[in-house]
């Protein structure tokens, strides 16, 4: 019985992780067809489609996505560091409310918000700031709550004693800050970051209202492209992103050693 | 003279309605090994955080050599702090731990090694330097922790219950350390604790808290030989505490009556307590001798007869009840070669030296 259940849940582990995986497979498979139609499994391999990338069509708006991520997640791991420091170490005044403000874009739809976003700015007559500001900005709004709720959860797990030992110590609170806090909540941070450049590189529904013609980011430019044809240039497009992502990924654990454990001795 | 490292002048804390500390004042010399000793909510550890400066007085004065503290930060005190759960850090090594404070004052890196080197080896803690604290035993990582405290070389340490995570074993042998650590490094030691024996083992000077206020202070061998208060006599030691009231005396002696008034014993008379403010005495139970052991007594005793009602053999020596004539209970503590003798039931002379009857106002 126990034997048969085991089985049974790793059938169904099976499943799901190649539910997850398969269309990847298929992405892959197609980035390498010969034929302008794409095609599972083709019978000849080619890298005419990776050597088709580069080109300035696709390069500048890979250059742009990738000076979005970097400039939204280092801009929103500051503010969002700033933001937890102030709502979940040091508890200021109205500390929950502060902190359902910051994490209440998470709960309006993107479509919206780059809605709201174009209106504003056209509105109170900024409307050049479309374009990489206006995304940067947006951008910073989608993802600083995710930074906020990872810094925020590491500081809350943060043991103060640490703090008055530092202080005993003579250490001023720039000091502790430096040498005891962010080196204690760096893997929540550095995992906040990543979600925050991953999720602005991949962006689409908020992307599409601020771009400005000629000036698109990598995702929207693939989806242009399909509008008119659906070749393997798209693939080999996504297969790239995709290494492009793995690697930021392990840059990001390499400096923010997010899935390393602490050497921690004191709970 | 002696210096006076740290000085308490009526310092209060309040937190709303309630008065944690109440009024205190103490004087702490230099390079003494002071404890401060009371059960949990005596305010002990506020006092602490006081003069750590963590909290601030309600009203009242902290002067730390002669400095009046008001309004100083904890990170300009120079003091050092050993905290109850070790408080190091995690993410730096035993070395990096302990170089931190000469780190935060900006020393150059040489004079930081030299720092840590000396300290580690005061606490015998060398070979450890590149360890994380997750590595270490509880003993090493207190070891650590008072490394740390003293590297910067304050003249004040203040330790908050270090040794209370410790199993018994390496707590007894710990207490040795810290003391022999003191000694070396003839640096002021205010040691937190309710534990009574760790404060008989290592002070110079005790300090007894009470709901917020002091107790008794004294040396160890004073507080428990001369407990002012039934709650002394109770907290320091073990101790027969026995309602009594006085009757007649002398000048060096006096008679009381305990228990239903049929027991009446002779108290050599103390220094402050007046007759009629008489209300409990007090009988350390090694204090209560067989009287053929007693033999030797060579002051005055009392004599009584008893009967043994309970004894347990702890080994070394016996605990016994007594129900003594005239209807009083005591505890005794009987260091005996005869021990196997003993057995409820028997009646059994007992002898209970004048000097032993501490007389208690409240």
């Amino acid at each position: 019985m126990n034997r048969l259940l085991t089985y049974l849940f790793r059938m169904a582990l099976a499943a799901i992780l190649a539910f997850i995986t398969l269309p990847l497979v298929v992405v892959v498979a197609a980035s390498f067809s010969p034929t302008s139609a794409v095609t599972f499994l083709p019978s000849e391999w080619t890298l005419q489609w990776y050597t088709a990338l580069w080109d300035s069509r696709w390069l500048d708006p890979f250059l742009l996505s990738v000076e979005l991520a970097v400039i939204v997640s280092l801009a929103s791991g500051l503010l969002g560091v700033l933001g937890a420091y102030s709502v979940a170490y040091a508890r200021c005044p109205g500390h929950t409310a502060i902190m359902a403000f910051l994490l209440s874009p998470m709960s309006v739809p993107q479509i919206v918000k780059g809605v709201a976003i174009v209106l504003f700015l056209s509105s109170i007559g900024l409307y050049d700031l479309l374009g990489t500001p206006g995304l940067v900005m947006a951008h910073i709004i989608l993802t600083l709550p995710y930074v906020v709720r990872m810094a925020a959860t590491a500081m809350f797990g943060f043991d103060k004693r640490l703090d008055r030992a530092a202080r005993i110590l003579g250490a001023s609170v720039t000091q502790r800050i430096r040498y005891v806090l962010l080196p204690l909540i760096r893997s929540g941070l550095f995992s906040g970051m990543t979600f925050a450049f991953i999720i602005s590189f991949n962006n689409i529904p908020l992307s599409v209202f601020l771009v400005r013609p000629g000036q698109t980011t990598l995702p929207i430019t693939v989806i242009n492209h399909l509008e008119y044809s659906l070749d393997p240039v798209l693939a080999a497009v996504n297969v790239a992103s995709l290494l492009f992502i793995l690697g930021a990924i392990i840059l990001f654990e390499k400096i923010g050693g997010f899935s390393a454990q602490f050497h921690g001795g004191s709970k | 003279m002696t210096t006076i490292d740290i000085e308490l002048l009526s310092v209060s804390k309040q937190f709303g309605a309630n008065r944690i500390v109440d009024d205190i004042s103490l004087a702490i010399p230099k390079g003494k090994f002071v404890s401060i000793l009371g059960p949990s909510g005596c305010g002990k550890t506020t006092t602490l955080n006081m003069i750590a400066g963590f909290e601030a007085p309600s009203s009242g004065q902290i002067r730390i050599r002669g400095r009046d503290q008001e309004g100083v930060p904890p990170e300009a005190r120079k003091i050092g702090l050993v905290f109850q759960n070790y408080a190091l850090f995690p993410h730096m090594t035993v070395a990096q731990n302990v170089g931190f404070g000469l780190k935060m004052q900006g020393r150059p890196r040489e004079e930081i090694a030299d720092g840590v080197s000396r300290a580690l080896k005061s606490v015998r803690l060398e070979g450890f330097e590149d360890r994380y604290p997750k590595e270490l035993s509880g003993g090493q990582q207190q070891r650590v922790a008072v490394a740390r405290a003293i590297a910067p070389s304050p003249s004040v340490l203040l330790l908050d219950e270090p040794l209370s995570n410790l199993d018994l074993k390496l707590r007894e042998a710990m207490r040795v350390e810290l003391k022999e650590i003191q000694e070396d490094l003839g640096m002021t030691f205010i040691y937190v604790t309710h534990d009574q024996e760790e404060a008989m083992a290592m002070s110079d000077r005790i300090i007894v808290m009470q709901g917020g206020v002091v107790a008794q202070e004294g040396a160890p061998t004073a507080i428990y030989g001369r407990p002012r208060t039934s709650f002394v006599a109770d907290f320091i030691g073990k101790s027969n505490i026995l309602p009594a009231s006085a009757e007649t005396g002398t000048d060096r002696n006096l008679k009381v009556s305990l228990g239903a008034g049929k027991a009446v014993l002779t108290a050599a008379r103390g220094d402050d307590v007046a007759p009629d403010k008489v209300r409990f005495c007090c009988i350390r139970p090694e204090a209560v001798r067989l009287a053929d052991a007693a033999g030797a007594l060579d002051e005055p005793a009392n004599r009584l007869t008893g009967t043994i009602q309970k004894v347990v053999n702890l080994g070394a020596y016996l605990e016994a009840r007594m129900l003594v004539d005239g209807g009083i209970t005591l505890k005794s503590m009987i260091r005996s070669t005869r021990l196997e003798k003993l057995s409820a039931g028997c009646r059994v002379d007992l002898a209970i030296a004048h000097s032993a009857v501490q007389l208690l106002e409240q």
